[in-house]
């Protein structure tokens, strides 16, 4: 009975490797994939937004934030977006510095998508953004998923910053993570 | 030269304070790891003291005999969201290192402004890996150590790691 249980298990560990995963810019075409996971409430947990609950407020943030950004991307599994990851740029004497954020629709969730779209980024954007030193992620010290996500993805546990954000009301701790272009090269 | 540090007190900048604030602004050791470009002349202190530090939210000369040897600069952030956040910076003129006259300063500022911002939930400063004086005045204050954040962001031209220290408005001690 355990050696079957365990041969499915790395079955299905070995089909979600297998997904077809790729980064692509997100458009006001993909609305409605984009309304799937920014509807549920599971998702934007820690975020700082309230769950989306019209189109046409998807297609505002597509337009006015989306479009227009530094660096964003839809995670897609066979093309089709399920999830987005981004990177936002400093100016001036923080221009070394980017910070990282990603979302991902939770029927996809542990599969290990975000650690490999992670990696992607961190394969393109030192090269891409050349005056970039240092790519960091702020994680709430509940996320306990995203902080495995970004230690897989090879980042460095810097320390816990106290009452650091506020989110929906209540300030919370926040785990901060980083990657230096130096750490990436070696 | 003895310093006696119940003479130490805060009070907001003058322009009377010009020639004494440029000892201070006008120094390299000092503003090394401050983001202000060192002063180079009295007009330029009258002008940073008349345009930054009057108008300022939160800036106080450090005196002795109400003469300035000092500035403790706290600055909560600007943004909605960020309100409830605060950066503290501070420099004393490099003749009077060494006596704990900044340590004294920040421990009387932290409670003041505090009072002065019941917004403001968390106090940060960010100093230099290699700022050992600042980063024992910080402890010495009661700043709590989180963490070192490397490569963080360049000062006067240099890339720098920096100590992020935090003093929340509930580490303050309780009223008696």
């Amino acid at each position: 009975m355990e050696a079957t249980s365990v041969v499915q298990l790395d079955q299905t560990k070995a089909k979600d490797e297998c997904l077809n995963l790729s980064l692509r810019p997100l458009q006001v075409s993909d609305v409605d994939d984009f309304m799937v996971w920014a509807s549920d409430e599971k998702v934007t947990r820690f975020c700082t937004w309230e769950p989306y609950t019209n189109k046409e407020d998807g297609l505002n943030y597509i337009k006015n934030t989306v479009v227009p950004h530094p660096w964003f991307r839809a995670i897609c599994v066979d093309d089709r977006p399920v999830g987005a990851i981004s990177v936002s740029a400093n100016s001036g004497n923080d221009k070394c510095r980017g910070e990282l954020g990603y979302v991902l629709a939770s029927k996809y969730w542990g599969k290990g998508i975000v650690t490999r779209a992670v990696k992607m980024v961190v394969d393109t954007i030192f090269v891409e953004w050349p005056h970039l030193e240092r790519l960091e992620a702020l994680v709430d010290v509940e996320n306990v998923g995203s902080q495995r996500v970004l230690e897989k993805a090879g980042f460095q546990r810097e320390g816990v910053l106290r009452k650091y954000f506020i989110l929906k009301g209540r300030s919370r701790d926040m785990v901060m993570f980083s990657l230096l272009s130096t750490d990436y090269q070696s | 030269m003895e310093v006696d540090l119940s003479k130490i007190t805060l009070r907001p900048f003058k322009l009377e304070d010009a020639d004494d604030f440029l000892l201070c602004a006008g120094d390299d050791q000092v503003t090394n790891n401050l983001r202000w470009r060192t002063l180079s002349s009295k007009q330029e202190a009258l002008d940073h003291i008349k345009d930054v530090c009057i108008p300022h939210p939160w800036r106080r000369s450090i005196c002795i005999d109400n003469c300035s040897i000092g500035f403790i600069s706290i600055f909560p952030f600007s943004g909605e969201e960020d309100r409830f956040k605060a950066n503290i910076g501070y420099g004393v003129a490099v003749k009077y290192w060494g006596h704990g006259i900044a340590t004294k300063a920040v421990k009387m500022a932290v409670p003041q402004f505090f009072a002065d911002f019941p917004d403001v939930v968390r106090l940060e400063a960010l100093i230099d890996a290699q700022n050992l004086g600042s980063q024992r005045v910080v402890e010495k204050t009661g700043f709590q150590k989180e963490g070192m954040l490397r490569k963080y962001a360049y000062m006067k031209g240099k890339l720098r790691d920096m100590f992020i220290y935090s003093f929340l408005s509930t580490d303050l001690p309780a009223n008696p």
